[in-house]
């Protein structure tokens, strides 16, 4: 049976989250986005031009390593914790359907100038809304200062 | 060896647009045919679904030769969650059509190399042939299904060619 007791949403899990993430050492993290005019040319595709990335700041964002058991050969995981503002405002600016859809589109995440990979993405939801998106992220192998 | 590797995929990609014009997906946000190289574009935690990914994994070169032959080894990996308006339940149906279309894309098995550093392309001399697909068995990942073709591609170094 359906719960119809009046819930009206009013943005207050966003707000503490924001402000969370903000008063525990929120940084910035720029998601690797395609050019908006993307390399259709077959050079594009085989690895010959560089693929001209744009640097998306998102804050405030919470960097940790993340709990999980160390395995040889294994690069370290880590998580993001994204606030859900910073994320809508940047779907809304690039008229994209979702957030799902823009972390699919990155091809990874600088933060503090080091890439990692995005492994996943969840999110945590109150009353049917996100508050916070959370990526798991790996090392990338190469180290280059970005 | 990397024009062939170039050749083999460009080659591929063309026969899609024929085979079926209708697979396509959007990659660093331009709509192409639904195949990539995987060394070439950014790593993902997932397959693409309903596109075909080559990965270039074994190398043998024949020395005996005149010039030295190439044999090099070639995944075709590709994945199925079938279509939403079918709720998955026709996702056996669709890897049988990317099997088919498997081998529509490499027959003829062979193709002019070509020099794709250069604009516009230039032909060499020499052409890249391949082996018929060996098809790997279905792998099920809850509602996903997987399969790989095997095809080794052969190709001659040319004099100066890197």
């Amino acid at each position: 049976m359906a719960d119809l007791s009046t819930q009206n949403p009013c943005g207050l899990a966003q707000r503490v989250a924001t402000a969370l993430l903000r008063a525990n050492g929120g940084t910035t993290a720029c998601l690797q986005m395609p050019p908006l005019a993307g390399d259709a040319t077959n050079a594009g595709q085989i690895g010959l031009d560089a693929p001209g990335f744009l640097s998306l700041p998102l804050s405030p964002a919470l960097f940790r390593k993340a709990r999980v058991a160390m395995e040889d050969a294994q690069l370290p995981k880590y998580e993001l914790l994204l606030s859900a503002d910073a994320i809508a405002a940047q779907v809304t600016q690039l008229k994209l359907s979702s957030a799902q859809t823009l972390f699919s589109m990155a091809s990874g995440v600088v933060v503090a100038g080091k890439l990692f990979l995005i492994e996943a993405a969840s999110t945590s939801q109150s009353q049917g809304q996100v508050y916070l998106y959370r990526l798991l992220l790996q090392e990338a192998s190469g180290d280059w200062p970005m | 060896m990397q024009n062939a590797k170039d050749t083999f995929y460009i080659t591929l990609r063309n026969r899609l647009t024929t085979v079926n014009p209708s697979r396509t997906m959007v990659l660093r946000a331009v709509t192409r045919p639904g195949i990539l190289v995987q060394e070439a574009e950014a790593p993902v935690p997932q397959p693409h679904l309903d596109a075909f990914a080559l990965s270039w994994t074994g190398l043998v070169a024949d020395l005996q030769m005149p010039a030295i032959l190439a044999q090099m080894g070639c995944e075709i990996q590709y994945s199925t969650a079938g279509a939403q308006n079918n709720a998955g339940l026709d996702r056996g149906r669709a890897l049988e059509e990317m099997d088919y279309e498997v081998l529509k894309l490499l027959y003829p098995y062979s193709a002019q190399k070509m020099n794709y550093t250069q604009n516009p392309a230039t032909a060499m001399e020499t052409m890249v042939f391949w082996s018929e697909p060996e098809f790997g068995p279905v792998v099920t990942l809850r509602d996903r299904l997987s399969r790989t073709a095997k095809v080794t591609v052969f190709a001659y170094q040319e004099q100066g060619e890197q």
